[in-house]
């Protein structure tokens, strides 16, 4: 209650005018009563009352906040947070060198950067993730749907059309060994229809309508809240021509960084991005490094070529 | 394409005469702004603020469909989905053919036959559907001058000496493949910006260009400084837009490409001729962490243009006459090889006893 005008989410213009007219508190405001506020401002009594409620709103959710409420408090004991973490689930991939690698799978509400050379396979994992989501709580999955979000046109339907149809094999003979009641019942809703259904797919062409789709997202996971996977496939391909203001490429990426960050967190969905590889020519030898490193803050799985690579779902 | 303007973003007339004031007139302008900046702006309330970056975000983002949507659409019409090679182990491999809608480049030394493949590509588009064709014409953009009409009417006759029965035939078939002759990057990258009325007016099912790589190499010399990121960018937006206009009316796009040399440096250097009589592995993607084996093969252009392209066909030299394809990259076919032959009739696979 005794927070301070100038921090209140008011329109500047209104802001300067409180401020000026010797406004301190919100508490000020709360009291001075719509009628009051806008005689002394010169504002219509509709503003005023629009103003009050965007401040009576912000007071609100502080005040939840500093009491302690379950579900908008943010601290927690670091035993409380490991057990959240155990509990939380893991996207698998039916892979066991991959998942023993990535410690169970792929971890939900953190973000994922799958980087390698041209060719190696980012694409077909990301394909194998948005159809391994989607596995039935029964067989070890998450039950899960999937946002695909491509923006270098390389997600074939062909291939996800494999690989789902594979997964749905590798499920049935699992449920014909155990003979379980609830593994057969899931197999009834888990087939390559409902598969494909679930895999939401945006063709972003290029980097604004990628920021734009970003900025929608939040919305789109409160409308569809089974989704617990974001895939960004080619975050480095628009931002890497057509920019002559490196700076403003560097805000855009840390902007997007924060977003996905905050989606993972809020929604408990796993965001997985893909990266190019550039050359780095050094005095006197050349290195490969992912491009545009350093702006997400994430856990890099890195595909070297030609090394063995573990075997994925084949068609 | 030009960015969209705001008013068409469905935001009041006055917000916008109050942006442009600020020289924000496009959505992209808005959209690259910070939060606080935007409430500077437009002078509202931070969750007017977010309200209105929905709005704008809503007429720029893309339009949301399912995978299962994509494959009904496909298989609705699923002769449209490839370009059929005409070599069937290829055909096979590669699920259909020479993908719709996405790049692929054919890379090779100089004389394997890439020429030969665009050529024989061109007159396969213009055969009817019943026959595994597009029924569409061609757009051949050459910056080699390596073309040949004659070359072009003698596959034509020899590979389907039962269609091209009459002269008429061939002249029809030849009449809708157009041929454009660009010597520099400026003039090939205006080029494909036209393409897109063009390829209404004419009814183009095909876009090849034969060599991006020659062209690019002769302006771009990369051992000057600066050089290394004008031609990446160059081939990045020359990229974008191929692959907007292959989408947009899912059309197959073949590019062509050369083989260049890795030094034990990482320094890559314009291969000369390279003689078949040398037993050259082509490393595709090289060794992983990066040390460069000395004296290794691969595709010219460097990482971010191997990146753009969906799919890789490499051509080399076997034991000649025999030569090799092989599928380096391809979202739907695993690494595989085949054996083939250049004769009158184009390429002729050979079939192998292992299958």
């Amino acid at each position: 209650m005794q927070r301070d005008v100038g921090s209140l989410p008011l329109a500047p213009a209104l802001r300067a005018r409180l401020v000026a007219a010797g406004f301190q508190t919100a508490q000020e405001l709360l009291d001075t009563g719509p009628c009051g506020l806008s005689k002394e401002i010169g504002i219509s009594k509709e503003e005023a009352l629009e103003a009050l409620q965007v401040v009576r709103q912000e007071c609100h959710s502080d005040a939840t906040q500093t009491a302690g409420a379950p579900g908008t408090s943010r601290k927690c004991t670091a035993l409380e947070l490991l057990e959240q973490e155990q509990a939380q689930g893991f996207i698998i991939t039916f892979c066991s060198a991959l998942d023993n690698i990535l410690g169970g799978g792929v971890q939900l509400t953190k973000i994922t950067e799958i980087c390698g050379e041209p060719g190696v396979g980012k694409t077909q994992l990301c394909m194998q993730l948005a159809v391994d989501v989607q596995i039935p709580e029964c067989f070890g999955g998450l039950a899960g749907e999937a946002v695909f979000i491509d923006t270098e046109g390389s997600f074939m339907v062909d291939r996800v059309v494999d690989v789902a149809t594979a997964c749905v094999q590798h499920c049935q003979l699992i449920a014909e060994a155990h003979q379980e009641e609830d593994h057969l019942k899931a197999l009834e809703t888990f087939s390559l229809e409902s598969i494909l259904s679930h895999i939401y797919y945006f063709r972003c062409r290029d980097y604004i309508e990628l920021l734009a789709q970003v900025y929608l997202l939040p919305d789109f996971l409160s409308e569809h809240s089974k989704v617990r996977l974001v895939v960004i496939d080619g975050i480095a391909f628009p931002f890497r021509h057509d920019f002559e203001d490196l700076s403003l490429r560097t805000r855009l990426l840390n902007g997007l960084a924060q977003q996905l960050i905050i989606i993972a967190n809020d929604h408990k969905a796993a965001v997985v991005l893909t990266n190019q590889m550039t050359t780095r020519i050094g005095q006197s030898q050349s290195t490969l490094v992912p491009a545009l490193a350093a702006a997400v803050p994430a856990k890099e799985a890195a595909i070297p070529a030609g090394g063995h690579c573990p075997n994925l779902h084949a068609g | 394409m030009a960015p969209k303007k705001l008013r068409r973003a469905r935001l009041s007339q006055e917000l916008c005469e109050r942006l442009s004031r600020y020289q924000i007139t496009t959505c992209q302008d808005f959209l690259c702004l910070s939060l606080l900046d935007l409430m500077k702006v437009t002078g509202q309330s931070y969750r007017n603020v977010q309200k209105l970056l929905c709005k704008v975000s809503l007429a720029c983002a893309p339009k949301m469909q399912t995978a299962y949507e994509m494959k009904v659409r496909r298989a609705v019409n699923p002769s449209s989905a490839f370009l059929s090679t005409s070599l069937h182990g290829l055909d096979k491999v590669l699920h259909g053919g020479v993908p719709c809608g996405s790049l692929t480049e054919i890379t090779s030394p100089p004389g394997c036959g890439k020429t030969q493949f665009c050529i024989m590509m061109s007159v396969l588009a213009t055969l009817p559907v019943s026959m595994g064709g597009l029924d569409g014409a061609v757009i051949y953009i050459d910056t080699e001058s390596a073309f040949s009409a004659e070359r072009l009417v003698e596959i034509a006759g020899n590979r389907f000496p039962a269609y091209f029965d009459s002269d008429e035939k061939l002249f029809s078939m030849t009449r809708s493949i157009y041929l454009y002759r660009e010597l520099t990057c400026g003039s090939v990258l205006k080029r494909i910006k036209s393409l897109e009325e063009e390829i209404i007016s004419k009814k183009v099912k095909l876009i090849i260009i034969d060599s991006v790589a020659s062209v690019v190499r002769k302006e771009f010399d990369t051992k000057l400084q600066g050089n290394l990121t004008e031609r990446s960018n160059f081939l990045a937006r020359g990229a974008s837009l191929l692959k907007y206009l292959a989408e947009e009316f899912s059309i197959p796009v073949i590019l062509t490409n050369q083989i260049t040399t890795w030094l034990s440096n990482g320094l890559a250097i314009q291969a000369d001729l390279v003689s078949p009589a040398d037993d050259l592995c082509l490393s595709e993607g090289a060794s992983g962490g990066g040390k460069r084996e000395s004296g290794s093969v691969t595709a010219a252009l460097g990482n971010t243009w191997s990146h753009s392209v969906n799919t890789r066909l490499i051509l080399q030299y076997h034991d000649l006459p025999t030569r090799q394809i092989l599928v380096a990259k391809s979202p739907v076919a695993p690494f595989s090889a085949f054996f083939y032959t250049v004769e009158k009739s184009g390429f002729v696979l050979q079939e192998t006893d292992s299958e």
